[in-house]
């Protein structure tokens, strides 16, 4: 529990720093964060339960989708000012980088395990967030049809 | 509504759209942008195409024959990051659209958005070195570790923001990025035993990693932009590939100089 409060917290922390990167507007950063820790949390309690890497970032990456759904509905602002700092600590860095150590070492099928790995994350946040965008354009098609039979 | 010029708001449009697609909005958005504008000013013909490195847009008023149809080709050069001037202009969009904004004064606030400073460059840096701290930490890094990160990505973001504010491709940014986090990270190694070179590394490389690129390249493919997503992929692919050819240059290097493997 305290080893989940606290990487709640460096999550946060470090979403934040990252929207900074982005010049992410002040009012949204810390919501940018919040949502962030949240698709952090789910990551690690996923990867706790399941033991997968691969379904775990798909589970947070989708948290932060529907998250940052809610912030750009409440807020009017674009939904990508809020999920763009939260996915990159599940961008699959580590994949990346043992990727090419292997490659170093000469070790190919390391390479190919870890480079197979990375490729499966990044498909794994696609996937993630075109789910919870898509959720986001049927709605507004829906909200846009309702307006129009009003008038 | 009052008559309005209809060269002038065309033009208006195109710089909204440009703004936009400079600093990281997805294509789509841009198109959604430029033809609200248009149509809230009474062009109900219009037609734009936006790819990430050119906006096309052909406007044309109702009756065959009283004005002449009007097309413009934008190419989009330089492409950076700032979410604050695509939520402003959204913004402005918003307010241009339900408003009766005349266009001269449309402009002007456009020039003041395209004007906004970004965070300060030794603002990025420090926060730049504070997400990368605190990423080492997630990904189980010990203390010593968070302060080599936070170090090495102090004096990473600050590089990496002037090499591109100097106008040096993506390529060449990302690449000297991977040098210097690697490097630098071999540097700390050195000073104790504890610091690992993996961890530091991995903190460190997060600050250049394609979040952007990944995202907008999903949104445009899932609105059936096809031709922009892959575009995007293709640029995450890119940056990918630069950091770990930098990071693998200065490794192999250093196992070229100490001799055999690596820890």
């Amino acid at each position: 529990m305290i080893y989940l409060l606290k990487h709640l917290g460096y999550a946060f922390i470090s979403t934040i720093g990252f929207a900074f990167i982005f010049n992410t507007p002040k009012a949204a950063l810390l919501r940018s964060g919040l949502a962030g820790a949240f698709g952090w949390a789910v990551y690690i309690v996923v990867n706790q339960v399941s033991g997968s890497v691969v379904l775990s970032t798909f589970m947070g990456s989708l948290c932060i989708g529907l998250v940052g759904e809610v912030f750009a509905i409440l807020n009017k602002n674009p939904i990508t000012v809020y999920i763009i700092p939260g996915i990159v600590p599940l961008v699959p860095g580590f994949g990346l980088y043992n990727t090419m150590l292997s490659l170093l070492e000469n070790d190919y099928d390391g390479a190919l395990l870890h480079g197979s790995q990375s490729v499966m994350i990044a498909i794994a946040i696609a996937g993630a967030l075109t789910i919870a965008l898509s959720v986001n354009s049927y709605r507004k098609r829906v909200f846009r049809r309702r307006s129009r039979l009003k008038i | 509504m009052n008559e309005v010029n209809q060269k002038k708001l065309l033009v208006m449009a195109l710089f909204a759209g440009e703004i936009m697609l400079k600093n990281g909005a997805e294509t789509y958005r841009v198109e959604d942008t430029i033809i609200r504008i248009c149509k809230s000013r009474n062009f109900p013909f219009v037609e734009a195409y936006v790819t990430p490195t050119g906006i096309f847009i052909s406007v044309d008023q109702e009756g065959e024959d009283i004005n002449e149809m009007i097309t413009y080709v934008k190419r989009i050069q330089g492409r950076s990051i700032n979410l604050n001037k695509v939520a402003e202009v959204n913004a402005f969009s918003r307010r241009f659209v339900e408003g009766d904004l005349s266009v001269e004064e449309g402009m002007t606030q456009l020039k003041d958005i395209d004007q906004l400073a970004p965070y300060s460059l030794l603002m990025q840096a420090l926060f730049g070195g504070i997400a990368s701290a605190f990423a080492t930490l997630l990904f189980g890094g010990n203390y010593l570790d968070f302060s080599a990160a936070l170090l090495t990505s102090i004096i990473l973001t600050f590089s990496i923001k002037r090499i591109a504010s100097n106008g040096f491709n993506l390529f060449l940014t990302n690449m000297t990025g991977g040098f210097i986090a690697a490097f630098l990270s071999i540097l700390f190694s050195y000073a104790h035993p504890n610091i690992h070179v993996d961890t530091v590394i991995i903190g460190a490389i997060m600050v250049m990693v394609p979040g952007v690129a990944i995202t907008n390249a999903v949104r445009d493919s899932i609105s059936g932009d096809l031709v922009s997503g892959l575009a995007r992929g293709a640029e995450a692919l890119l940056i990918a590939t630069s950091i770990a050819f930098g990071v693998g240059f200065v490794l192999k290097t250093w196992i070229y100089i100490t001799g055999g493997r690596l820890y």
